[in-house]
């Protein structure tokens, strides 16, 4: 069966932010939503990849980003396309304020606590975008 | 209307590392791992990571360092996003790294997670990390 | 209101300080808007601290004296305590921050504002105050021994 959500990370380097983000379209791809949602990389968008663009203009796009500069979701859009939902990884974060990462790239147990809540709140928008998109 | 004053003239004792981080494939995972590991332990007084998506969403600061200071792109595979995209949208790094390419000659396993790396994937960062701290110094001494 | 700034850029970094503004030593930026005073952290603060995530503000009527410790800003890295540049009694806190505690990093001198102040004696309070020009120059050096202990 064809996928039909693309989510994609921004995966920033310089923050907990980016991993959380990273780590948490893993969990969704590989483990909650096989069957319905793929990812791909922010880079070959940004070298017009025909392959990644052609993918993102066929389906659904969530974005999830880090910080506000909100590149998952401008790299999106710079390549022509729409995206249905642009969530921050803060949002995961406001709700749960005992749960920090505990480096930037090694999380720790309560980094992937926020992992693990940051998937189940992207699985719940892959629904509602599929849903509406029906 | 602003105001510019910058600190003192340039000096170019810093290089940027530019990785893909690549999340489709588990070099992407690689670059990010052996970049900050660059950034954190092995060169921390001489190296700045930018986020490469930051040429596009960010505002001028990432765009000017890269056209300014000497950079180092790690690509996780030959499609080379960060290197095409540096020199696309800002100047031409100094030099580029295909870690697929890096491991093949060093005849080292690529990881088979894109998640998590074990031990024996740190051989695989070491090796990066080492390969991008090189390049560093020598970029440093061409450029001091 | 355009935004007039003295600007400097280290590394990847542009730090900004807002020529028309005051500036307290504890890095915060106050100004006059009319009888009250508006309170806010400075550009280099915000950078320094990370990335937002909690802001505790004063309640409003609360009465400080130059110095109080008056709030508390969260990020991912760092709890700090926001203290009162002067004395006086809140008159407003900006409580848009609860759902947007990011403008404190991307507006530090805008829409990221803590707190109003009546200043109970702003003439003597004022003068302990730094002119934007002075705080950049010690900011400068401030960024270059942070940056070199990176």
């Amino acid at each position: 069966m064809e996928k039909k959500v693309v989510v994609l990370p921004c995966s920033g380097i310089g923050k907990a932010f980016g991993e959380i983000g990273r780590q948490a379209v893993y969990e969704l791809v590989e483990d909650l939503r096989p069957d319905d949602v793929t990812t791909t990389c922010l880079g070959r968008l940004m070298i017009d990849d025909p392959e990644a663009k052609a993918l993102v203009q066929d389906k659904i796009v969530i974005t999830i980003d880090g910080c506000t500069q909100d590149c998952a979701r401008k790299t999106v859009e710079s390549s022509g396309k729409k995206v249905e939902c642009a969530l921050r990884v803060i949002e995961a974060i406001k709700k749960n304020r005992g749960l920090k990462p505990e480096g930037i790239l090694e999380l720790g147990e309560p980094g992937f606590k926020l992992v693990h809540i940051l998937a189940q709140r992207l699985n719940e928008e892959v629904d509602r975008v599929m849903r509406k998109g029906q | 209307m602003s105001e510019e004053i910058t600190l003192e003239e340039i000096k170019y004792d810093k290089v940027g590392i530019i990785p893909c981080n690549g999340e489709e494939i588990c070099e992407g995972t690689l670059t990010r791992h052996a970049s900050r590991k660059v950034l954190d332990k092995l060169r921390p007084q001489d190296t700045v990571t930018i986020c490469l998506p930051l040429f596009i969403a960010g505002d001028e600061g990432e765009r000017n360092f890269a056209k300014i200071f000497p950079t180092i792109t790690v690509d996780g595979c030959n499609k080379r996003c960060s290197q095409l995209s540096t020199e696309r949208l800002s100047g031409k790094p100094s030099y580029s790294i295909i870690v697929s390419e890096l491991l093949k000659a060093h005849g080292i396993e690529v990881p088979q997670s894109r998640r998590t790396l074990t031990e024996k994937d740190q051989i695989a960062v070491d090796v990066v990390a080492e390969e991008i701290a090189n390049k560093v110094d020598e970029i440093l001494e061409e450029n001091s | 209101m355009s935004k007039d700034f003295i600007e400097m850029t280290y590394d990847k970094f542009i730090f900004r300080v807002e020529s028309s503004y005051l500036y307290h030593p504890d890095e915060c930026w106050v100004k006059r808007d009319g009888e009250l005073v508006t309170v806010g952290v400075t550009d280099f603060f915000q950078k320094t601290i990370g990335d937002v995530i909690f802001i505790e503000l004063p309640e409003t009527g609360s009465e400080l004296t130059k110095g109080d410790e008056t709030g508390m800003i969260e990020t991912i890295k760092v709890n700090v305590t926001v203290i009162s540049p002067v004395s006086g009694t809140i008159k407003e806190v900006n409580t848009e921050l609860g759902d947007n505690p990011q403008w404190v990093n991307t507006e530090p001198y805008g829409g990221g504002w803590l707190f109003k102040m009546a200043p109970s004696d702003w003439e003597t309070d004022k003068k302990e105050l730094m002119e934007a020009q002075n705080y950049f120059s010690i900011m400068e050096k401030k960024i270059t021994k942070e940056m070199a202990k990176e």
